[in-house]
């Protein structure tokens, strides 16, 4: 099955290793990806959604048109922004018809609502099988001790998780099929802060160092996230987190593409886990203990 | 029915730790948990301080964490709540200050910021000369944000709060929105920019934490996401001492529309300004170093950025 891939703006610009890590490890596991090239940026829940439902009812189109269902993303909040504008284009057709009338007609292209958005995370668990990447590990994580983090958008609201509750387990059952330990922890579902970085760094900066500060106090040797919105926050933003908390972190941080990476085989060079701002040596010399 | 109440017992001003006070029950099957709380305080413990009113989900006063998690003791039935070993833990709800036992400061939570967004209507003229006639529609945002009866679930739930207690939260901003959605007020403008202050709308993460939260299915971020997309579309990106949201905004929106995609280099430093350079240079070392500092203005054209550009260019005439 081929998915209509929407990289996201951030896997190629303040997160340029998220990109080529994700492809990688789709090739590895098998899944055909269909890149989106000629769409636009989702509007990340900063945009005015007057603008961005148009953007994406037109990004759902150009799936459509090439005939692919589901469209794949790398990031939490892709997949919770162009969810929602889905739901409201798939259930309210007189809304759907309007948008298709005033913006997607005269370049010819029409949302039929057959399309739906899923994470990477998401496909992982309901279309490819966890077996089946458990199946394709060639280097166990044994060991390495990792705390999950989810970001808001690929947990809630509740209709984004379509009736699947297990939804808000997946990240842990992915850390398990890699072989490694998880670190639960309280801050796992919470927000990184990333959407106030602008309006009020402060607050962004003491919820980076409760949930990184957390994770790191229960133990984990890094953590996981499936959305590089909060990659940036979490791990770009640590040095003044800790700065501001007045205390040393230390945390590395993993797109879930990388921790899936390691547990392939593929070496943390080829997962560009050098390009991180929190240094990730200790897992890179933990997991090449490993082989 | 057994059930054991572990009851949150402390009197600030009498010093001491707070201490959980198991009080063995027997109550009837269909008892809730403020049927508990009344037989405690009528047969066991005359001290035990809570605050409940109208004993039928109405009016949010029985608002307490049980279990862990955010309920109305007068909704919430024990034989539902209670553990295997016939357990119910009954505690203040989070982000409040305690005056005493299961009694919370709600005028701190919940009154003083609703009291800030001016909760009042403030129509066009003063003396209208006729009744002002609303449609069913016009009605349905206003009747939905009405549906509110001040619980400060969403409010406990916030992701903020708990960080910055004087965040205005999720039940002012929709009580703001209540009046922003209503065509009889004239005020709209004034109320927007004042949410759009520091510590107002744009503060907030929308995490949707407080729609999870709400027993009134009014969806509280989605009202904090409509006061936004309001405030935008009447030119109102921010307020007077957070100018650096519209700024955001703004550049965000121009490197969109021209190229298809973010322009992360050009929205840190348009958002920021020269002002604040040296700020942003330890950040932009750290990236450098690792290869991933974005070269702002250098940022290629997505294939079809034209057509997001006629899409922007349409909504903008659209709006006033």
């Amino acid at each position: 099955m081929s998915y209509a891939f929407y990289p996201g703006c951030v896997s190629r610009g303040g997160c340029p290793e998220l990109y080529p890590s994700a492809v990688t490890v789709a090739a590895r596991l098998g899944l055909e990806l269909e890149e989106l090239t000629d769409v636009g940026c989702n509007g990340a829940g900063v945009l005015s959604r007057e603008v961005s439902d148009p953007i994406n009812a037109r990004t759902f189109a150009k799936a459509e048109q090439r005939g692919l269902s589901t469209v794949m993303t790398i990031c939490s909040t892709c997949t919770g922004v162009m969810g929602q504008a889905n739901i409201k284009l798939r259930e309210d057709p007189a809304y759907r018809e309007r948008i298709n009338r005033e913006f997607l007609a005269d370049e010819g292209l029409e949302y039929r609502g057959t399309v739906t958005v899923k994470h990477l995370l998401w496909i992982l668990h309901e279309e490819h099988g966890l077996e089946r990447l458990k199946a394709a590990v060639r280097r166990p994580l044994r060991g390495l001790k990792v705390a999950p983090f989810y970001g808001c958008y690929i947990r809630r609201p509740d209709a984004i998780i379509e009736g699947k509750p297990q939804r808000k387990q997946y990240l842990e059952r992915v850390i398990e099929a890699v072989g490694a330990e998880v670190v639960d922890f309280g801050g796992k579902g919470k927000c990184c802060g990333f959407p106030i970085l602008t309006a009020n760094e402060t607050n962004s900066m003491a919820m980076v160092a409760a949930h990184t500060g957390e994770a790191k106090g229960k133990g984990a040797d890094c953590m996981v996230t499936p959305c590089p919105l909060c990659h940036l926050n979490l791990d770009g933003g640590q040095p003044k987190a800790e700065a501001q908390k007045g205390a040393p972190i230390g945390l590395p941080i993993l797109h879930l593409p990388q921790l899936i990476g390691l547990g392939l085989g593929f070496n943390p060079d080829e997962l560009q886990l050098k390009r991180h701002i929190v240094p990730t040596r200790t897992v890179a010399e933990k997991v090449q203990l490993l082989t | 029915m057994q059930a054991t109440l572990k009851v949150y017992r402390h009197d600030p001003d009498a010093g001491g730790k707070p201490t959980f006070q198991p009080y063995p029950l027997e109550l009837p099957e269909d008892a809730t948990v403020l049927d508990g709380l009344v037989k405690i305080r009528e047969e066991l413990d005359g001290t035990l301080a809570f605050r409940a009113s109208c004993n039928r989900g109405f009016c949010g006063e029985c608002t307490l964490r049980i279990n862990r998690g955010g309920r109305l003791a007068c909704m919430t039935r024990v034989a539902s709540a209670r553990t295997k070993e016939g357990e119910v833990t009954v505690e203040p709800i989070r982000n409040v200050r305690v005056l005493k036992d299961l009694v919370y400061d709600v005028d701190q939570l919940l009154w003083q910021k609703i009291k800030a967004v001016e909760p009042w209507l403030q129509p066009t003229v003063s003396q209208p000369e006729r009744e002002h006639v609303l449609s069913d529609e016009q009605l349905r945002p206003v009747r939905n944000a009405m549906k509110c009866y001040y619980c400060g679930l969403c409010d406990e739930g916030c992701s903020v709060i708990p960080f910055d207690n004087t965040f205005l939260g999720p039940a002012a901003l929709t009580k703001a929105y209540r009046f922003v959605s209503d065509p009889r007020d004239g005020a709209r403008a004034h109320r927007l920019r004042a949410v759009g202050e520091p510590k107002g709308m744009w503060d907030c993460v929308h995490c949707f934490e407080a729609d999870e939260h709400c027993p009134r299915g009014i969806d509280p971020t989605h009202r904090i996401m409509d006061l936004r997309d309001a405030a935008v579309g009447m030119g109102i990106k921010s307020g007077t001492r957070n100018p650096q949201v519209a700024r955001h905004y703004d550049s965000f929106a121009a490197s969109v529309k021209t190229s298809g995609w973010l322009d992360e280099g050009r929205l840190a430093l348009e958002t920021w300004g020269v002002r604040r350079i040296f700020d942003l240079l330890p950040v932009a070392w750290r990236a450098l170093r690792r290869g991933k500092l974005p070269t702002p203005y250098r940022h290629p054209k997505r294939p079809g950025a034209e057509r997001i550009s006629r899409i922007f260019e349409k909504v903008e005439r659209r709006s006033p």
